[in-house]
């Protein structure tokens, strides 16, 4: 017999239409780093959730070292020596490093706090595993990386066994990943067991131990990760052959549509610019990408394009046009069209029905409004249009509250909105995030669609497959500046992640003008 | 001027009391616009307890009681709101608003009641007497008259200085009212926190109402309520941007004002301007408007006030 | 049994629902405080509060008299629910519609009284200043970041002294009595033109302000419904970011919603007080009719119409109050069983979810409804 620390055999969760977890296994051994693998959707995060007691299986046991436990609540949890790397870090950004790791386990005498045991612990800890922080920094001051660290303390000064990470790499750049996975190996040395929550298959090849696999909310095997190779890992992730490249002609770019130059934004939280000095063009039939690790300015760069954001220095023409301190709403009438990065928190309104949605930026044209009156019927029938041409799937047709629609269908809305409107530029920011493969693929074609038409599409990706699949240039943004670009029939992934990383920087790019 | 000083001081007491109760609901991120309703609530209690006690009670009782009755009327009146916006979830703004109401009219009835009740249906006003309950309360250093009320509040403002700043439940306070996902995530029970900082507010307001009507009076008519000064201790928490010692200088310095508008007559180059005594009366509002519109770009208000926590929702 | 289940799924009969709901507890506690008070007289207090004017039911005249007097003074707040409604309805809590509900008084007393003008002059310039009020409250909320809710009680107070002070004038009040004279004393031309009088028993407060009212109600449910204006305004209310994005002017919409909410309360008061049914007197608090609006806006929903049917039943229990036998009750327990249903209103999500599913059904789905966005936030 094995020595399993913590053991969820056979866990079924149900929720009305969907088996979000169907009979799944999972044995986490002492001192291992093992992975679990799944896309969007994959019942990851249900399976976590009924680890921390948020939701009781239907079926199932949980066993902490060959007994059997209940867990009800994370504090269930957290007593069982169980933390979590949480995806949005749970950090209260006004408080010190030191008060974030102490919280909830305070030192105290008479709820005096103590904090000078605290923070002998806390550095004690910090130069074991090699995780370095300031204990009086604020939160809102320090780096993403030394926020990750902060969170991996917590655990750390709580003396967990178990150590969850929840797709901690989405927010790092590759070499705080590379810190990362040295830190998770010297904690697996150490004798922590590590469960790690990931679909990057690279960091699975390089620090797991062993992986499971699931897909649709099923179990689909674990495998010894030195026994195996990445495609065999990919494609019990997707269920199939993973199809890597999307069917498009050759473009033919035809005469410049968006002209970037030196442009600049001030960052809302520190005293640098988030971008700086950002400059290029888009033609049209062409897509062009702005690739890069979250973070690096590319947020930034679209608010500041679309108008979000203010600019503080440089220009943007649009067609000859200088648009560079337009309104959003002269930007929307004058031919862009712009698939936000959040669709619930920019791209809908989510109490709106389906219709009043999808004339969101229209409402006040001719076509559907006279005298300042909304022409209910014209609403109406632009509605069922769009969404039959797109495929749009909802409970109660034009009038269904967007907020009880799927992610996948709320998105499908946003693009049958943006792209039917009269534009020749199509900004589009992940626009396939959180969606399932049958959605990314329809999505993928309707941008390249657009291209052939004429149209000038800018996308900004986190996922460098769909960066390496879709576009026809690749720029690389890191840290608000643009070092290089490359073409994507040519260039390899090893050497875009060398300029996202920031190894490397394209000395032309600072002659384009 | 020494009128000045004591009315000032009166204020001051008020305000401060008031204004951390309110700090301490918002930093566990409840918005209390109750305030004023709870002070309501508490001076009632108190002057009731001050006319009732019987002529014998001896100072020491008459002091601690009312004090007593005050901060426990307080922090049953805040349930109210707690209970309201915690439990059930309900609109902050609204639930204040209504409290207030609830205060002010709940006041009125019980206290004609209880006059009507005590002198057998000949007096039907809802005001209350309690001039030997005022007196219990006073103390001379020189020539300056001193009421316990201040020391009392001058206590609780060093007491809420050090909870604030150095124990462990004032850090589990503030994360609930900054990142209550955070907070419940290292096993701190966000809603108890929540009742404990509302429960502070109507321990404090409570307070803050009985030295409001007592302090300076020795009677009160309660259809009045306290005449907004439950809305102005909230511009004092906002001027003192949820810290309890700026809270303590921003009081003052609404307290200046607001004595100015009772005493301006006593002071010699202020009485020839020939201003009306409501002018001043208006003026700590005008002052912290403009204030606010300086200092709200970057308020630090707590991040997770007036959104009701969910527990689902992690 | 089916259709049934359907009905009451519907949202605008739950909103009926919980708001009749929240009315009757708060009799039913009303009911209980008076047996608190005197358990003897209670049934006779409630029923005298709830019979209200019907006890003149024997003689038309008086009967319609009174019902008269309870619309004119419904008037100013429905007026002003819903001036609080239309804020909320793009995302602004209008707590400014006391203050200035306020200044309305202010300036058509002052017009009135002091500058004898003619009562429709009277009236736009309460409009006007009213709306300049709540523009001030817009401004700071657009271009300061301040909150409106901060901002507003502010101005309250602002405004409450400013009334005091200047009203307090020999032109405009007695100043013995420190009350405003009656304008029907001091400028005929300053009174409402009447309306349908010698319907409601020569009720000479019967003014235009009623039939006013009804109209402001249905051009403010047009507006929110039917209008791009309106569009923009609900989507406002509903996400602020997405129609940032949709390219709507937040700041200009911020500034004339509270504008305009503001105009409806100056509104509100001038129609109150040109009927000169009630003289202002110096106070030393904002007048609760703005505080009360808020209430009527959420009892009736926050739909224009609603606030009507709310304002009205809550000035029908205020003014129960005053048929209140004095030897057992005081009338202040009207306002607060007012006030408990306006507490109550904060419980009106509660009540739908209520409503919606009884029983443990409702734990179910509600966990299934997170799991759901769960799922979508992934």
């Amino acid at each position: 017999m094995d020595d399993y620390v913590i053991e969820m055999l056979h866990i079924t969760k149900e929720f009305p239409g969907i088996i979000a977890n169907d009979d799944i296994t999972l044995q986490l051994k002492k001192g291992e780093i093992h992975a679990l693998l799944g896309e969007n959707g994959a019942g990851k995060s249900t399976l976590m959730s009924v680890l921390f007691g948020l939701y009781t299986p239907e079926k199932g046991v949980i066993k902490k070292d060959g007994k059997e436990v209940t867990i009800k609540n994370p504090n269930d949890a957290t007593d069982l020596g169980i933390g979590m790397v949480h995806q949005h870090f749970m950090l209260v950004d006004i408080f010190s490093v030191l008060d974030n790791i102490i919280l909830g386990a305070e030192p105290n005498k008479f709820g005096f706090l103590t904090k000078k045991e605290a923070r002998k612990k806390v550095l004690a800890l910090s130069d074991k595993y090699n995780l370095k922080v300031d204990p009086d920094a604020l939160i809102e001051d320090i780096t993403v990386g030394m926020q990750q660290r902060v969170e991996i303390l917590k655990m750390l000064y709580r003396d967990n066994e178990i150590l969850i990470f929840d797709e901690p790499t989405a927010v790092l750049t590759p070499q705080e990943i590379d810190e990362l996975m040295k830190i998770m190996k010297n904690l697996a040395a150490e004798g922590k067991s590590i469960l790690f929550i990931t679909h990057k298959l690279n960091e699975i090849m390089e620090v797991a131990d062993r992986c499971t696999i699931l897909r649709r909310g099923k179990y689909i095997g674990t495998v010894n990760v030195d026994e195996t190779t990445k495609e065999d890992l990919s494609s019990m992730m997707v269920g199939r052959d993973v199809k890597f490249a999307v069917d498009k002609e050759v473009a033919k770019p035809g005469k410049e549509i968006l002209r970037v130059e030196n442009v600049c934004v001030k960052s809302k939280i520190h005293q640098n610019d988030s971008v700086h000095n950002v400059s290029f063009n888009v033609r049209e039939g062409e897509i062009v990408c702005i690739a890069g690790i979250d973070g690096n300015g590319q947020t930034e760069f679209i608010g500041a394009l679309t108008g979000l954001d203010d600019i503080s220095s440089g220009k943007i023409s649009f067609m000859g046009d200088d648009i560079t301190h337009k309104s959003i709403r002269y930007k929307n009438t004058h031919g862009m069209s712009h698939v936000p990065e959040d669709r619930h928190k920019h791209g809908l309104v989510l109490d709106y029905t389906l219709e009043e949605n999808m004339i969101l930026q229209r409402y006040f044209e001719p076509d559907f409004s006279s005298h300042g009156f909304i022409k209910k019927k014209s609403m109406r029938e632009y509605s069922d249009r769009l969404t039959e041409a797109f495929d749009v799937r909802s409970g109660r047709g034009a009038q269904t509250i967007v907020r009880s629609m799927s992610g996948g269908n709320q998105q499908k809305a946003i693009i049958a909105r943006e792209m039917d409107r009269d534009h020749k530029l199509l900004v589009a920011v992940q626009p396939t995030r959180g969606l399932d493969v049958g959605a990314i693929e329809y999505i993928h074609k309707e941008i390249v669609k657009q291209r052939d038409e004429g149209c000038a599409i800018l996308l900004v990706s986190l996922e460098l497959e769909e960066v390496m699949n879709l576009s026809d240039r690749i720029l690389v943004m890191h840290e608000g500046e643009i070092v290089g670009e490359v073409d994507p029939k040519t260039t390899t992934l090893q050497e875009l992640g060398l300029y996202m990383s920031g190894a490397k920087h394209d000395e032309r790019r600072e002659a384009f003008k | 001027m020494i009128l000045l000083i004591q009315y000032t001081l009166i204020f001051s007491a008020v305000l401060i009391l008031v204004a951390l109760g309110g700090m301490f609901s918002e930093r566990s991120g409840i918005i209390n616009l109750g305030l004023e309703g709870i002070m309501v609530f508490g001076a009632m209690a108190g002057a009731m307890v001050m006319v009732l006690l019987p002529d014998t009670a001896s100072r020491f009782t008459i002091v601690t009681l009312t004090l007593l009755a005050a901060a426990v009327v307080g922090m049953l009146s805040s349930l109210l709101i707690g209970v309201a916006c915690i439990y059930f979830k309900a609109d902050q703004t609204l639930i204040g608003t209504a409290v207030n109401m609830l205060a002010t009219a709940a006041a009125t009835v019980i206290v004609k009641a209880f006059n009507t009740a005590r002198s057998k249906g000949s007096d039907f006003s809802a005001k209350l007497d309690y001039v030997r309950g005022h007196d219990a309360f006073m103390f001379n250093v020189g020539s300056l008259q001193l009421s316990w009320f201040i020391v009392v509040a001058a206590i609780l403002l060093v007491v809420a200085i050090v909870l604030f700043y150095k124990t462990k439940f004032a850090l589990r306070l503030r994360a609930c009212g900054e990142h209550p996902q955070a907070a419940d995530s290292v096993g701190i029970n966000v809603y108890a926190m929540r009742y404990a900082g509302v429960l502070m507010s109507g321990f404090l307001a409570g307070l803050g109402g009985l030295i409001y009507i007592a302090a300076a009076n020795s009677t009160w008519h309660f259809d009045y309520g306290v005449a907004g000064a439950g809305f102005l201790a909230l511009a004092v928490m906002i001027f003192g941007q949820w810290k309890p010692e700026r809270i303590a200088w921003s009081a003052v310095l609404f307290a200046v004002f607001r004595s100015l508008s009772n005493v301006y007559m006593g002071i010699g180059f202020l009485s020839v301007l020939k201003i009306p005594g409501t002018v001043y009366n208006m003026f700590p509002y005008i002052v912290s408007l403009i204030v606010l519109a300086f200092t709200s770009q970057k308020s630090r208000a707590p991040k997770a006030e007036g959104i009701p926590y969910d527990k689902g929702s992690r | 049994m089916k259709d049934n289940t359907k009905f009451f799924k519907k949202p605008a009969v739950q909103t009926i629902l919980a708001s009749v709901l929240c009315a009757i507890l708060g009799i039913i506690l009303g009911y209980i405080i008076l047996l608190c008070m005197n358990p003897g007289h209670a049934t006779e207090g409630m029923i005298a509060i709830l019979r209200n004017f019907f006890k003149y039911s024997a003689k038309p005249t008086q009967l319609w008299y009174y019902f008269g007097s309870t619309l004119v003074k419904a008037v100013p707040v429905i007026l002003c629910s819903e001036a609080i409604l239309f804020a909320y309805k793009a995302g602004l809590f209008n707590i400014g519609v006391a203050g200035q509900y306020t200044i309305g008084i202010l300036v058509s007393l002052y017009t009135s009284l002091a500058l004898g003008w003619n009562w429709f002059f009277c009236l736009l310039a309460a409009v006007i200043c009213g709306g300049l009020w709540g523009a001030i409250c817009g401004f700071f909320k657009a271009y300061c970041n301040v909150n409106e809710v901060i901002a507003g009680i502010m101005l309250n107070w602002i405004s409450l002294y400013l009334c005091n002070i200047i009203l307090s004038n020999e032109k405009t009040m007695n100043i013995t009595k420190s009350e405003t004279y009656d304008i029907a004393a001091k400028n005929k031309a300053g009174l409402l033109p009447g309306f349908m009088q010698s319907v409601f028993g020569n009720n000479q407060y019967m003014t235009i302000a009623v039939p006013i009212t009804v109209i402001v109600a249905i051009l403010i449910w047009v507006v929110l419904s039917k209008t791009t204006f309106g569009f923009e305004l609900k989507a406002t209310g509903h996400n602020k970011d997405a129609a940032k994005y949709a390219g709507m002017n937040a700041k200009r919409n911020i500034i004339l919603t509270l504008a305009i909410s503001g105009a409806v309360s100056g509104l509100a008061a001038s129609l109150f007080y040109l009927t000169s049914i009630e003289h202002y007197k110096i106070a030393s608090s904002v007048p609760g009719m703005g505080f009360s609006g808020i209430a009527v806006a959420f009892l009736g929903g926050l739909h224009p119409i609603g606030a009507i049917v709310a304002g009205l039943f809550v000035e029908y229990i205020t003014l129960g109050g005053q048929y209140l036998n004095t030897n057992y009750f005081n009338p202040q327990v009207a306002d607060l069983m007012i006030a408990i249903i306006i507490y109550l209103c904060g419980f009106v999500l509660f009540f739908k979810t209520v409503i919606n599913k009884p029983g443990k059904a409702k734990k179910k789905d509600a966990a299934d409804e997170k799991a759901a966005a769960k799922k979508e936030v992934k």
